[in-house]
């Protein structure tokens, strides 16, 4: 499999770290408990499409979102998520 | 009262300087393939915009080194020192060693974070007919001259360690890459480097000075 990073190009999968979905979000503190048991530790098993966070370790050292299929791996898009570079691409 | 009185001294040394051995190295039965060689005496600063700084950095950049930051993965050949794509917004800056931090510091005072990175890492340099053969066994990367062309830039993986990459003015009708490496993955990358050039023959070349 291959990521296409947006700053770098087309990489082998291996200068990539695995976060996993890239849906779950923090609730407010306040929250309560089931919300952030949740957060924590309740994930999607999903086999199609989805969303998911990979880093770019072995290169630009950027946090990308990744659209997949985890049944065929086949990549949907590629953006970054965070940081200087993320509001370079929206911009 | 007692005085001790201890002389200190030590010879400057290099992240290879205990496995480095100059000479032919792997097939001897024709003429060398290819060339290594590390680079020493250089001065190396990371330097990081800060959020919404890239314009002022890039200026700042123009000003002191009389050329654009580089934005995109390449490498720049700027007034006194290689500017070398690191990743969005942040690029390394070599020089011969002397003033580079100095000089880095106060171009990008307050819009840019650095990191002094001289004594870090490692600078390696890969030359001759055979030195794509060699890196296509261990880098995924396409160095084809169509894609790859002189000072191209790259920060990619090799044998599992973060590496910068690029291309520089080729020598003899040939290509030469220069390799950053942490300083202490820097031996291991040798032998690997080694391992996968030994059957071209590979000629080592003396530590000398970096130079653009």
């Amino acid at each position: 499999m291959r990521i296409a990073c947006p700053f770098c190009g087309p990489r082998e999968n291996g200068e990539f770290s695995y976060l996993g979905d890239a849906k779950p979000k923090r609730p407010a503190p306040d929250a309560g408990q089931d919300a952030f048991y949740d957060y924590v530790y309740l994930r999607d098993n999903v086999a199609g499409e989805m969303e998911e966070l990979w880093y770019h370790g072995g290169g630009c050292r950027s946090w990308l979102k990744v659209r997949r299929n985890t049944v065929t791996h086949e990549i949907f898009s590629v953006e970054p998520v965070a940081g200087a570079g993320a509001q370079k691409v929206a911009s | 009262m007692v005085e001790l009185s201890v002389e200190l001294s030590w010879a400057e040394t290099t992240p290879l300087s205990r496995i480095y051995a100059a000479g032919r190295q792997g097939a001897k039965e024709h003429d060398a393939g290819l060339t290594m060689a590390e680079q020493t005496g250089f001065e190396l600063v990371q330097v990081m915009a800060r959020r919404g700084q890239w314009s002022a950095t890039d200026q700042a950049c123009k000003e002191a080194y009389g050329a654009s930051a580089p934005a995109k993965p390449h490498a720049v050949v700027a007034q006194g020192a290689l500017l070398v794509w690191s990743g969005p917004d942040q690029f390394l800056v070599l020089s011969p060693r002397g003033d580079g931090l100095e000089r880095a510091r106060l171009a990008f005072a307050g819009m840019a974070s650095l990191s002094e990175q001289s004594d870090g890492r490692s600078l390696l340099r890969i030359s001759g007919a055979r030195s794509r053969d060699l890196l296509a066994k261990v880098c995924s990367l396409d160095l084809h001259p169509a894609v790859f062309p002189q000072w191209a830039a790259a920060a990619t993986s090799i044998d599992h360690t973060s590496v910068n990459l690029w291309r520089s003015t080729d020598r003899d009708g040939e290509a030469v890459f220069h390799l950053l490496v942490f300083a202490t993955f820097a031996e291991s990358l040798w032998h690997t480097l080694l391992d996968s050039g030994a059957e071209y023959g590979v000629a080592i070349d003396a530590p000398g000075a970096w130079q653009a």
